[in-house]
């Protein structure tokens, strides 16, 4: 008995040892499922009642958008929106003419300008929505017919289409008038997208269809696309070479080798549209003093700080933005907005401020973006060389974020996502008014921002922004430092070329 | 008996109230907005100002407190900022997983922190003594977080044996509720599979902590009991060493080891937290993690409360199986 119980038990536990060997690991790439491992999470079915980049990205390919920012064209493409066009006239009338005879997912029925018109009040009114901003320059929404829909801005915002292109997502208005929105979004989920909403398990995964219907759809696209919520980049990494996710989202540099060296994975690298910065507030002592602000910028080693601590993975910014962002241009910033490292300057002026050694704090956070302790631990010393008697400071994420909102911190290490078209973010940094978070208000910088917004011609309203980043440049209530690159982990059984907005798509994955 | 329990249930509520107090000023006196955190970058002073009416934080904090409060009388725990859905809904999803990792978590402990306690305190001074205080030393000082990420270098990065993170996979299982229990219940073999793939390392992780302390304190305790008269009495009568061992010495012995389960099973709620946070477990933990870093207020509280509630019933359920174990406890 005693020795049956314990051949049992020694079965027991080979089998046990021997299903794990060889039998556990997955291979999650059979029938063309691509699995991406990211790091947010949709927080609710309401595709409203959230505003991260990623939940914009997969609910427009469920519902649809009028339209997105190709980085390759350097210009705005329609998705549902055809053409568009601006009144001459009256600047503040955009016309849309939407794409004709595209189908709803499983119905099949058609989409129209009720459909855009019911998206933009859901916006405005769903008591859940956490996207006004993105329809603040509307004052007016009307259908000119079935398929055109007329805007009225509040006042001319030459940059309307990135507020709502693919910020606004298009859900139905029949679906939504039948069922109400809390069964619409949790029980009919059907837009005009090309993939179609599986299953939400909100904190784990988020799970899409292909619509072999819908014309944007090609058979080497991902049947099946995974978002798997892994939120450490140890694991995405981990799960990447164990075959387990097709695509490893955002690795730090410090692992970037490690998927190198991986047979089953290849490291990809993009430019991104955040901005990062030091902000000096004019409103505090010492930042009133514009030559102490100019100084800043010339004591910053950013290309050594790239090199060493960012691993090479960031490009230096010269102004606001670089390139591939709506404005760039590359002449003009060689010649007007390039800020060598200069420490001689930066003596200088920090002299000729009359600055009297007083400690001045440098706020950063601490993980909210690549290496930023590590960062601003290499900045500390740079300022001081200069004379600058700086300390850095490491508050907690919501606390530091609670008072630059509320403009209550002199200076501090910062990045300002999704810059696509830079007038938006300019304006809320450092226009009167804009926000309190550096409170400048300079007269030059006001001007050439309003002149900005009105100018609808594209090829003059790119040289209104470079006058608009000359001048915040000269007032130096910011030092514009880099843009990180994004890096990707993306297995071998696939081909996609990860975009700056770090947007997947399935219709742009392709299975080998 | 009755008595007792009503007194224990009426004891709770100053307890339950307490606490929310506690934790609705605190959370309210740390620095950090949620509309600031909760809305887009792109969010003007008005859409701030509009999402802090909406939530009702534009009124003064004793008014908050006392919606708070009469919501909770009407077990209404509120809606959350972040996930517009009600906290206790959310909670309610995202518990079995927590749960089910408790579970896991303490039958590691005890499946292997009792034997290996009780191989130590038979044979003290032995290689098996040795090496079981090596392990129980190991799980004690170990952090979670650490053990978690080496398990998942070892066990998934480097072997390749199990899947790194999550609960389940796609076209498997939903992985919500309890996945495993329900699966086993259910005789759904593949299913719980599945689910117990996903279980180990966070299992692993989080119970080893516990398998310490309970092997170092059935150790200590087997010694103490070991040589009782009533042992060397049983062995006088001519018992055999295992049911000795097993059936007089360990029963006795397992008192002080209760204790520290049931003390334990709290830490096992709160360390979950992290464990959750390293394998992106999908539970309450993980959940309280994402509601403080967005200063959901509502979600915060309600997430407190419930473990609050958990660690009382959980202390009461100890209270009731040391009279099970030892009939000369009894409660009156």
């Amino acid at each position: 008995m005693k020795a049956s119980c314990r051949r049992l038990t020694l079965i027991l536990l080979a089998s046990v040892a021997a299903t794990a060997t060889f039998g556990l690991a997955q291979n999650a790439e059979a029938g063309g499922q691509v699995t991406i491992g990211v790091t947010e999470t949709i927080a609710s079915y309401n595709p409203y009642a959230d505003s991260i980049s990623m939940g914009y990205a997969i609910w427009c390919q469920v519902y649809g958008c009028l339209g997105f920012y190709d980085y390759e064209k350097g210009d705005y493409v329609g998705i549902l929106v055809e053409r568009w066009e601006v009144d001459k006239a009256d600047k503040n009338v955009w016309t849309f003419h939407l794409k004709r005879g595209v189908k709803r997912q499983n119905d099949g029925v058609e989409f129209t300008s009720a459909d855009v018109i019911h998206s933009v009040n859901r916006i405005n009114n769903d008591p859940q929505s956490k996207q006004k901003q993105n329809i603040s320059p509307i004052k007016d929404i009307s259908a000119v017919d079935k398929y055109t829909v007329k805007i009225v801005t509040k006042e001319p915002t030459a940059s309307l289409l990135e507020y709502i292109f693919d910020r606004v997502i298009i859900t139905a208005k029949d679906l939504y008038d039948k069922h109400g929105a809390r069964e619409v979004d949790r029980k009919f989920p059907l837009g005009w997208g090309p993939y179609k909403l599986k299953e939400l398990v909100i904190g784990q995964r988020i799970v899409l269809e292909k619509d072999s219907s819908h014309p944007d759809a090609k058979p080497k696209n991902p049947d099946t696309l995974i978002f798997s919520i892994m939120r450490e980049a140890e694991q995405r990494v981990t799960a990447l070479i164990n075959n387990e996710i097709q695509i490893a989202q955002f690795i730090p540099p410090h692992l970037a080798e490690r998927v190198s060296r991986a047979t089953n994975a290849e490291l990809l690298s993009t430019s991104s549209v955040e901005i990062m910065f030091l902000a000096m507030s004019p409103k505090y002592k010492p930042w009133d003093n514009l030559k102490l602000r100019q100084a800043v910028c010339y004591a910053i080693d950013r290309d050594l700080i790239i090199k060493n601590v960012l691993k090479a993975q960031a490009d230096r910014l010269d102004g606001p933005i670089g390139p591939g962002q709506y404005g760039y241009d590359p002449e003009y910033t060689k010649k007007n907005l390039t800020i060598a490292y200069d420490p001689a300057k930066a003596r200088e002026l920090v002299k000729a401020s009359g600055y009297n050694n007083e400690p001045v704090y440098l706020d950063a956070p601490v993980g909210r973006y690549i290496n930023d302790k590590e960062v601003t631990e290499a900045m500390v010393p740079m300022l001081n060389a200069v004379g600058i008697n700086a300390r850095l400071r490491t508050p907690e994420w919501a606390t530091l974020w609670a008072d630059v909102q509320k403009g209550k911190t002199p200076f501090y290490y910062m990045g300002r996502g999704s810059v696509v078209d830079p007038s938006v973010a300019l304006s809320q940094y450092f226009e009167t008014n804009g926000s309190p978070r550096i409170g400048i208000s300079d007269p030059e910088i006001d001007r050439t921002l309003a002149a900005e917004r009105v100018a609808f011609d594209p090829a003059e309203r790119k040289k209104a922004l470079n006058i608009a980043f000359k001048a915040i440049e000269d007032a130096a209530p910011g030092c514009f430092m880099w843009r990180h690159h994004m890096l990707y982990g993306l297995s071998k059984t696939i081909v996609h070329k990860p975009n700056a907005a770090g947007r997947i798509f399935g219709t742009e994955i392709v299975v080998k | 008996m009755l008595r007792y329990l009503l007194g224990r249930i009426i004891a709770t509520i100053p307890v339950v109230v307490l606490i929310s107090l506690l934790v609705f000023l605190l959370i309210h006196a740390a620095p950090g907005d949620p509309a600031d955190l909760l809305l887009s970058d792109e969010a003007s002073a008005a859409d701030i100002a509009d999402a802090r009416r909406r939530w009702g934080l534009d009124q003064p904090i004793y008014v908050q407190y006392l919606r708070f409060l009469a919501n909770i009388a009407s077990a209404d725990l509120g809606t959350s900022f972040k996930y517009s859905d009600p906290v206790i809904g959310l909670i309610g999803e995202r518990l079995p997983a927590t749960i089910e990792l408790a579970i896991a978590s303490l039958l590691i402990a005890i499946l292997i922190g009792i034997p290996l306690g009780v191989w130590a305190g038979a044979k003290p001074n032995s290689w098996a003594d040795n090496l079981g205080s090596v392990l129980g030393f190991f799980g004690i000082s170990m952090p979670s977080f650490w053990l978690g990420i080496m398990l998942i270098l070892i066990v998934s990065g480097y072997f390749n044996w199990l899947p790194s993170s999550g609960r389940s996979t796609y076209g498997v299982g939903q992985g919500s509720d309890f996945y495993v229990i329900q699966s086993l219940l259910t005789g759904n073999l593949k299913t719980a599979w599945d689910g117990i793939k996903y279980i180990i390392m966070p299992a692993i992780a989080l119970g080893t902590g516990m398998m310490g302390l309970v092997m170092r304190v059935t150790r200590s305790s087997v010694l103490e009991i070991i040589s009782e008269d009533y042992v060397r009495t049983a062995r006088a009568k001519g018992l055999d060493e295992r049911t000795v061992l097993w059936r007089h010495v360990l029963r006795n012995a397992l008192v002080p080891v209760i204790t520290v389960v049931g003390l334990e099973l709290g830490t096992l709620l709160s360390g979950s937290i992290i464990v959750e946070t390293v394998f992106a477990w999908p539970g309450s933990g993980s959940l309280l993690i994402a509601a403080i870093q967005s200063r959901d207020y509502p979600l915060i509280t309600g997430t407190v409360l419930t473990y609050t509630i958990a660690f009382v019933v959980i202390n009461f359920a100890i209270d009731m199986l040391y009279a099970l174990i030892d009939p000369r406890i009894r409660f009156g």
